[in-house]
């Protein structure tokens, strides 16, 4: 961490550049620390910071952009000249109605000093006895333990001023048999919050109970999905669709969606990067304030989420999505309303099925209604009957994840926060689908 | 520059690491994309930094940093050698790195133009002029874009005697179409998908592409694509892969597969494993007898191109699939010795802020004895499939299905109706063992892969894959 002062020094100076009138500038400092294991040994451990300077100038209808990581006077100097001559090389751009004026984001404290200091022993620690369990089981254990800081600022011409500093904990498990996997995935902005006895034992479990898998014939079941599945989904979502640019390009699977009951009336799906229940960056790269964003209520499409750029095209104010220096907007900071139900009581009621922990390398088949296909991972089960019947190999699917969401049975009452790449989380609970469609199955 | 390398080396000796290494990494990278007609980014990032890895007691640690200071170069280095103390509490052996690696020199890609001596304007006006004939053809809902440059200045040392000097050039473009009607949403890309075409090279690579003379012709694809009949559903029939499509099928199938950090384990949490377990080296029909692949990082401009990999062992070819036989591993130091090998050179870091690990060089397939034309007409009936859409594989490499964007019907030894939202699936073996043609050099391209994601933290790898269309017989298509 450089800290606030730090922080908005280098910002002033960026925009107190010769030729700037209209800019704005984005600093992001980030600390990460990681063991990595594999095999019940750690195989990599590393430490890495970084701080990059993005700016943007703006000359009439143009914008132009540099980043650089070296904040010293000259590198600064020369960001700012590379941005200032790339604005006067741009073409007007006739949507572009210069930087937007944000109004001030609300402070959100998530920094903890316990999860910022702690250390490579400390990690080690943690790891070794996570590997400790795995083998006391027979199993061979790989994941990660990471720690880090993430600061970000803007400072525009046209008063943006943020600033947020942040923690991040996660802890991933995958324990191994010479047949199975389980898998379990823990993540706060407080090291304090990561359980690693329990997670260590959730991945045990499976990978104990998926031993020896064997093969069923694809087709279409009942799904019963962990959070670590449904996380996927939402994910999925809202890359494929949830931002303004694919929906005003019409290769989004809201296209034709918007004010229609697409999904089941339990599922409601919404934005927001303050709520501290999630992993929280009370503003993005335009300095914008993070609005709550309501995307589905009761199974109804609703809008997009907008940067200034998109909302300008349509008349709207920015909802505060600009996820990264370029790019299109982003939903990131995503929630799920949990229900009155339980996995427990999802298998139970469920006379024929599959019990799924998570999806692997998922992909977009077809835009209409977000068509994806997959394959199932660590930990797999038919269900017969209301039980957990015995473990299957996995399975590729190729299914409209829309209309999944429409043909949910019954959701979860607790929710897990799920930290993908640093500034992207969803909270979700669990899901019973009606229909699931399988493709294929591995070997 | 030589104290900085010397301070760490040395510093890291006197902290008990037994191994060290420095890499200082200065990058350029200028981005332009364009829109819809208007430029979406024009950018230059430019990143310095350093880092120092440290072998202690057998255990590897990493760090690094943007200041390139003295003072900076001692914390990470005691850093460094901290985490490293820190790892021997869970450890099931010293790493052994085999022979020693003293390389030096230098090397530089090989270009014809320094792209960054072309002016904006230029190559704005080559963006524009493919933009606007995409633009001309009607139906088309939007359009995108883009050139990328890098140019990457890096310096490695070991504490070994090793000291080498690299700078590598990357040059990228690439053009897209949508369409959108019909209930349908197609596209097309030129050259390659996924945003661009890209390679170890300079400038003339994107005038060689031609954007502009391919812009209409792409755009009028998409829309055609809109009415095309749908690929049939779930039929098992022979297919033709282009070169494109081919390109991928081995990123995914063959390359991730024979990375031996994977086979061991390394990345289980992550992408997952490999089906290319250790026993099965020199002892496994992977492919039938016409498939022979190839890794080989002196293949310019093949993304995978370099002087030396990241620990200093020179670039290198080293057969993988020799008539189907499976022969070779992508290595680094560690896991080569591990198997009574030496490293072939294969490993790479994203960034000076990231810890080198094994990753695909130019994995290839080597071109065959067939002419396109013969090939189709040598085919009663099937499908030729283009140019990735979609791509997903399991976690031990086996079961696959890819989307293309494009898809032909093959009938009577002719290239029929155009087919949308092509699909196929297969097992990597089985499916490598059904080809039984591959396309001569005439039709062999070296394809780029800018976005290969591996490792935790990410990394976003740059392969390079040379293809020529194959045929491959009883093939699963029509997965939607």
């Amino acid at each position: 961490m450089i800290g606030r002062d730090r922080c908005e020094a280098v910002l002033s100076q960026t925009l107190d550049q010769p030729n700037i009138r209209e800019a704005d500038a984005y600093l992001s400092v980030q600390d990460l620390s990681l063991t990595r294991f594999a095999s019940n040994d750690i195989h990599q451990n590393v430490s890495h910071g970084n701080a990059q300077l993005h700016i943007r100038v703006v000359v009439g209808q143009r914008q132009g952009r540099a980043t650089t990581n070296d904040l010293s006077d000259g590198g600064i100097q020369r960001a700012a000249k590379l941005a200032h001559q790339n604005a006067l090389l741009m073409p007007e751009d006739p949507d572009f109605n210069g930087l937007t004026i944000p109004g001030a984001p609300p402070q959100v404290a998530t920094h903890d000093l316990d999860t910022e200091s702690y250390g490579p022993a400390s990690r080690s620690q943690v790891v070794a006895s996570v590997c400790r369990l795995a083998e006391a089981s027979g199993l061979e254990a790989s994941g990660f333990f990471r720690n880090g800081t993430q600061e970000t600022a803007v400072l525009s011409t046209k008063g943006a001023r943020a600033y947020h500093a942040g923690t991040f904990a996660g802890l991933l498990v995958m324990a191994i048999s010479d047949t199975s996997a389980g898998w379990s995935k823990g993540g706060s902005w407080r090291i304090e919050d990561i359980d690693s006895d329990a997670l260590a034992d959730e991945a045990v479990d499976k990978a104990l109970r998926g031993q020896n898998p064997r093969t069923v014939e694809p087709g279409e079941y009942t799904v019963v999905l962990d959070p670590y599945a449904v996380d996927d989904m939402l994910s999925s979502l809202s890359l494929y669709g949830m931002g303004a640019q694919s929906v005003q390009e019409e290769r989004s699977w809201m296209n034709g969606l918007i004010g229609e009951r697409a999904m089941s009336p339990q599922i409601s799906i919404w934005d927001d990067g303050a709520d501290l229940e999630g992993w929280p960056v009370p503003f993005d790269a335009e300095g914008v304030p993070r609005q709550r964003t309501q995307l589905v209520q009761e199974g109804v499409v609703l809008d997009p989420v907008h940067n200034s750029y998109t909302a300008g095209k349509e008349g709207k104010r920015s909802t505060g999505h600009q996820f990264a220096f370029t790019g299109p907007p982003v939903a990131s900071n995503l929630f799920m309303q949990t229900g009155d139900s339980s996995l427990e009581k999802m298998i139970a009621s469920t006379q024929r099925g599959l019990y799924i922990t998570r999806f692997h390398y998922t992909r977009l088949v077809h835009n209409r209604n977000c068509v994806m296909t997959g394959m199932t991972r660590d930990g797999t089960f038919l269900i017969e009957d209301g039980q957990l019947s015995y473990p299957v190999k996995d399975l590729r699917f190729t299914q409209s994840y829309v209309e999944a969401l429409a043909g949910v049975e019954a959701v979860g009452s607790q929710s897990k926060l799920v930290l993908n790449e640093v500034g992207f989380a969803t909270k979700v609970p669990a899901l019973k689908i009606g229909r699931f469609n399988f493709t294929g199955v591995t070997v | 520059m030589d104290d900085l390398v010397s301070r760490a080396l040395d510093l890291a000796e006197v902290r008990g690491a037994g191994y060290a290494d420095i890499r200082i990494v200065r990058t350029s990278q200028e981005r332009i994309s364009l829109r819809n007609g208007v430029v979406d980014t024009l950018s230059v990032d430019e990143s310095l930094g350093f880092g120092v890895r440290v072998l202690v007691n057998g255990c590897w640690g990493f760090a690094s940093s943007h200041d390139l200071t003295g003072k900076e170069i001692d914390r990470i280095t005691a850093l460094a050698v901290d985490i490293a103390k820190a790892s021997g509490t869970l450890s099931k052996g010293a790493v052994d790195l085999g022979p020693a690696v003293t390389s030096r020199g230098t090397y530089t890609t090989p270009i014809e133009e320094d792209p960054f001596t072309i002016s904006t304007d230029h190559k704005l006006a080559l963006l524009m002029d493919a933009d606007q004939r995409m633009a001309s053809v009607k139906g088309v809902r939007s359009r995108q874009g883009n050139m990328v440059f890098i140019k990457e200045e890096k310096t490695f040392a070991n504490s070994e005697g090793a000291h080498v000097e690299q700078t590598v050039y990357e040059a990228g473009g690439g053009i897209a179409a949508n369409a959108v009607g019909n209930n349908e949403i197609q596209r097309r890309s030129y050259p390659q998908s996924m945003g661009r075409q890209q390679g170890c090279a300079g400038w003339e690579y994107i005038t060689a592409m031609d954007l502009p003379g391919n812009a209409e012709r792409v755009a009028t694809e998409a829309v055609a694509l809109l009415t095309a009949d749908p690929c049939p559903s779930g039929i098992v029939t022979d297919i033709i892969i282009g070169g494109a499509q081919l390109a991928l099928q081995i990123h995914e199938s063959c390359g991730h597969a024979i990375e031996l950090d994977r086979v061991l384990g390394a990345e289980a949490a992550y992408a997952g494993t490999s089906f290319l377990t250790t026993d099965k080296l020199n002892n496994f029909r992977y492919a039938s007898d016409v498939v022979n692949i190839t890794a080989d990082s002196l293949r310019v401009p093949g993304l995978g191109s370099y002087g030396w990999d990241d620990e200093g062992v020179p670039s290198q070819s080293t057969p993988i699939v020799t008539n189907g036989e499976f022969v070779g591993y992508l290595m680094s130091r560690e896991t080569a010795t591990g198997l009574g090998l030496t490293s072939n050179g294969c490993v790479r870091a994203a960034s000076w802020n990231r810890v080198p690990m094994i990753r695909m060089t130019n994995v290839s397939i080597e071109p065959g004895t067939w002419k396109l034309d013969d090939l189709i007409a040598d085919t009663d009936d099937g499908i030729f499939l283009e140019m990735n859409r979609s791509w997903s594989i399991d976690d031990k490499r086996y079961n696959f299905q890819f989307g293309t964007e494009v898809g032909y019907e093959i009938k009577n030894g002719k290239l029929g109706r155009l087919l949308r939202n092509t699909t196929y699936t297969g097992i990597t073996p089985e499916f490598w063992n059904s080809c039984d043609a591959v396309c001569d050099a005439d039709h062999w391209q070296m394809w780029g892969t800018p976005n290969c994601g591996k490792g935790q933290p990410g990394q976003i790898g740059h392969t390079g894959h040379g293809a020529a269309p194959a045929r491959f017989r009883n093939v699963r298509v029509g997965v939607l």
